[in-house]
């Protein structure tokens, strides 16, 4: 022990990349299967009539957004926490027990939670509300993992070497925060089980069972108050988080303006919050908190940009790096898209874009040129950063990566092309009217025309899979790739042919 | 005062609270290059650029300092 | 002040977090009281509806459905009036959706039937000749959770008061009154009552046979539910 020099200890990050990519690969593999489910509705009984239940697209479609969102997205943060967080706080985990036993337990408990949310989506217990499917045993499970993260964020920083903290631990802190706040209140309910009925039994029916202390519009609001601010928090937050520190290091260039980074956490605090009620336009929640939502969501562009440009402004005068590295290119292209769906969301909340845009695909399509092209390009390229230093050893694949790039980055602009399309067609279809007053289409009509679109998403989605695919493969091959000194760790990440 | 009216005046004032706040951070950050320890503000790049457990931290936090 | 937060972890947390909790407490709490306030002529769910509604969330059917219908004239054309909020008082959780792969079916109870609904479930393209909607045959022999909606109605007139047994005011100025069972054995009598009821209109034998038999299959309590939505 005395003559081994300290060393940062991934362990729990190890475990993290993990099932990211596995959970990256079963929530977008189940995303592509039912986007074909729409395009081609046979499919819905591919696996048998018997097994029909399970595999049709209702019940599939809470797990796909459950996996992608909680299981790849969230491991994904995770992962890079327990990277990111020992490096710019300059204290390994190995340091102290306490953590390293939290931060284990954390993950097994995690990995726990998640067989439990896939069995019970299966089964068809579910809450209904978006993103907060999961019934109370299963959120108490939630609560306590969250817990032993904020252990470990807080533990981690109390035994810190470097006294200021850098920008990437801000986000992540509010991450944890806003998402504990969120999660609480939007998951209150009470189990059916606590009732009595006058004849004094007790404990009837599914013992899992719970009903929304809120109800109707009430909970409508806190819902989309939640539902919003988690993409805020999971979605946003900490993929800056990462940015913030992946970037920079990657590429060996000092952030543009480490004072707007400051400036723009700030901002992304003060108004996120507030942008919530543009998911209830035109429904009977109060005019003012609407109007507000909209106000609310057009100011958001100004800290997102203010973030985005950071970025891409460190990038001056080193562009030939993004030609270079197929790994920069990911992080490029990913603030790329963050500036993308940063400025199309604030569209799609003015009130009267939102009058055709909502409960259409175009929403589907915002909601993945952000997650396909912002989240999860930037988890992609944080793995790809983290592996060679977490295993010592050289990216098993330059070519392989690029080909990964553009394969996907292909997949995405097929994605949202054909969404934005099939929103807007659908939604003018369903508002017009002909020369006598009459709706000029039946629900039908408007259904039959999106065929093509349904077909070319299903095909984007799988463009985007088997990029993922070739990213597990590539970091599976870089466990037994050469061997790399520390000295080629310091900035751009060693690469094989 | 009715519940609305509470709302009304906690949001506005808010509003206010936080535009007040951060624009005297903008002030702040424009006024100030270096922060209350003496630290270029964008010398703290630095500590992703320089995170090996062997570098020097940009401020280490054993020096605890008068303020 | 920024310097001292720069330096403090623990209060820019505090900071941070009273930030975002105001800005949640003064966004939401004022229209609590206002929103939850029924509109005339607006009941809870009967016991067989609410086992229906448990249907139509076990399946998720709100991940293509929406129940809101928007105040545009396409809307209220295509779906009737336009929905308001104190019809949604007893709604927990609230179903409006986020997307509509299919139509909305706010007041889908006006213009379906239960025959309508018996063929379409069990495949929809027999009625719909180009749906994308994948047909649902095991609700014909699932069987109906009728404790767990029971359970349900209980706690939602001992936790939050929802008037079950209680007079409440119709438009017409009547009273109606939504029953409610005094224990699990009348709770299974009151549902197979109403199922009695929904499928008298249907054609599907072994669905009657099972109902004949005391036993309620899923489909019964969800075309009970669907034609509540008025």
């Amino acid at each position: 022990m005395e003559n081994r020099p300290l060393e940062y200890d991934y362990t729990v990050a190890k475990m993290f990349m993990v099932t990211t990519i596995v959970l990256g690969i079963v929530g977008m593999g189940i995303g592509v299967f039912i986007a074909f489910e729409l395009a081609f509705p046979e499919l819905n009984t591919v696996f048998g009539a018997g097994l029909a239940e399970y595999t049709n697209f209702s019940r599939l479609r809470p797990l796909h957004t459950d996996a992608v969102a909680f299981g790849f997205t969230l491991s994904g943060i995770f992962a890079t926490w327990y990277y990111v967080g020992q490096r710019v706080l300059k204290v390994s985990m190995a340091e102290s027990k306490f953590l390293m036993f939290i931060g284990k337990l954390q993950f097994w408990l995690y990995v726990i939670g998640v067989a439990a949310v896939v069995v019970s989506l299966f089964m068809g217990i579910t809450t209904s509300k978006e993103y907060a499917e999961f019934e109370w045993p299963i959120d108490i499970a939630i609560v306590v993992v969250w817990v032993l993260w904020g252990i470990s964020i807080f533990g981690l920083i109390g035994i810190r070497r470097e006294k200021s903290l850098y920008i990437s631990i801000w986000y992540y802190i509010a991450t944890f925060l806003g998402v504990a706040m969120l999660y609480l209140f939007n998951n209150m309910e009470i189990p059916t089980m606590l009732a009595t009925s006058p004849a004094g039994e007790t404990g009837i029916g599914a013992w899992y069972h719970s009903i929304s202390m809120y109800a109707g519009t009430n909970d409508a609001l806190v819902q989309w108050w939640y539902g919003h601010n988690a993409v805020a928090f999971v979605f946003t937050v900490p993929i800056i988080a990462m940015i913030y520190y992946f970037l920079p290091k990657e590429s060996g260039q000092a952030i543009y303006s480490y004072k707007l980074s400051l400036l723009s956490f700030w901002g992304l605090m003060f108004v996120y919050l507030w942008a919530g009620g543009h998911h209830l336009l035109y429904s009977t929640v109060p005019d003012w908190m609407q109007t507000m939502g909209s106000i609310f969501s057009v100011i958001l562009i100004l800290p997102s940009w203010g973030s985005a440009i950071n970025m891409l402004l460190t990038m001056k005068g080193e562009w030939q790096q993004v030609a270079a590295s197929p790994l920069i290119k990911f992080m490029v292209l990913a603030s790329t898209f963050y500036m993308f769906s940063t400025l199309e969301g604030p569209i799609q909340a003015i009130k009267s874009v939102n009058a055709i845009a909502h409960f259409t695909d175009w929403i589907v399509g915002h909601v993945h040129d952000g997650t396909l092209g912002w989240v999860g390009f930037m988890i992609i390229a944080a793995l790809y950063h983290m592996a060679p230093r977490v295993f010592k050893r050289e990216l098993y694949s330059k070519s392989l990566m690029a080909a990964q790039f553009w394969i996907q980055t292909l997949g995405i602009v097929l994605y949202f092309t054909s969404m934005w399309i099939a929103g807007i067609t659908q939604g003018m279809m369903w508002r017009a009217h002909d020369e006598f007053g009459n709706l000029a289409y039946s629900f039908m009509d408007t259904v039959d025309v999106l065929h093509p679109y349904y077909t070319l998403r299903g095909i984007g989605g799988l463009l985007y899979l088997i990029g993922f695919l070739m990213f597990a493969y590539n970091i599976y091959k870089t466990m037994s790739a050469r061997p790399v000194e520390e000295s080629e760790l310091q900035n751009a990440s060693p690469m094989g042919a | 005062m009715s519940i609305n009216e509470f709302a009304a005046y906690g949001y506005f004032f808010l509003i206010v609270f936080l535009v007040v706040v951060t624009y005297s951070y903008i002030y702040h950050l424009y006024k100030n290059r270096k922060d209350s320890s003496g630290v270029d503000y964008e010398n703290y790049s630095n500590m992703a650029l320089k995170d090996d457990i062997s570098d020097t931290p940009v401020k280490p936090i054993s020096k605890r300092e008068e303020k | 002040m920024f310097h001292w937060l720069e330096k403090h972890p623990f209060f820019f947390a505090v900071g941070v977090f009273v930030v975002i909790a105001f800005a949640g407490l003064i966004e939401i709490v004022p229209n609590f009281a206002q929103a939850s306030r029924p509109v005339i002529g607006t009941k809870p769910t009967t016991l067989l509806e609410q086992a229906g509604r448990d249907v139509y969330i076990k399946n998720s059917c709100n991940a293509c459905h929406s129940q809101l219908i928007r105040p545009f004239k396409a809307e209220t054309d295509r779906y009737g009036h336009y929905s308001l909020s104190g019809e949604y008082a007893y709604d927990r959780p609230f179903l409006w959706g986020s997307k509509r792969t299919g139509p909305d079916l706010h007041r889908v109870g006006n213009y379906r039937t239960t025959e309508w609904h018996e063929n379409h479930m069990r495949d929809p393209k027999s009625v719909m000749p180009s749906s994308i909607m994948p047909g649902y045959p095991w609700l014909y022999t699932n069987k109906t959770d009728i404790n767990t909606a029971y359970a349900t109605q209980l706690t939602n007139a001992q936790f939050f008061g929802v008037p079950y047994n209680k007079p409440i005011p119709m438009k017409d100025g009547s009273t109606a009154v939504v029953k409610m069972a005094g224990s699990v054995a009348e709770a299974h009598k009151m549902a197979l009552e109403e199922a009695k009821e929904v499928v008298s209109r249907m054609k599907d034998q072994d669905v009657k046979d099972a109902v004949a038999n005391g036993d309620i299959p899923e489909i019964v309590a969800l075309i009970a539910y669907l034609n509540s939505l008025k």
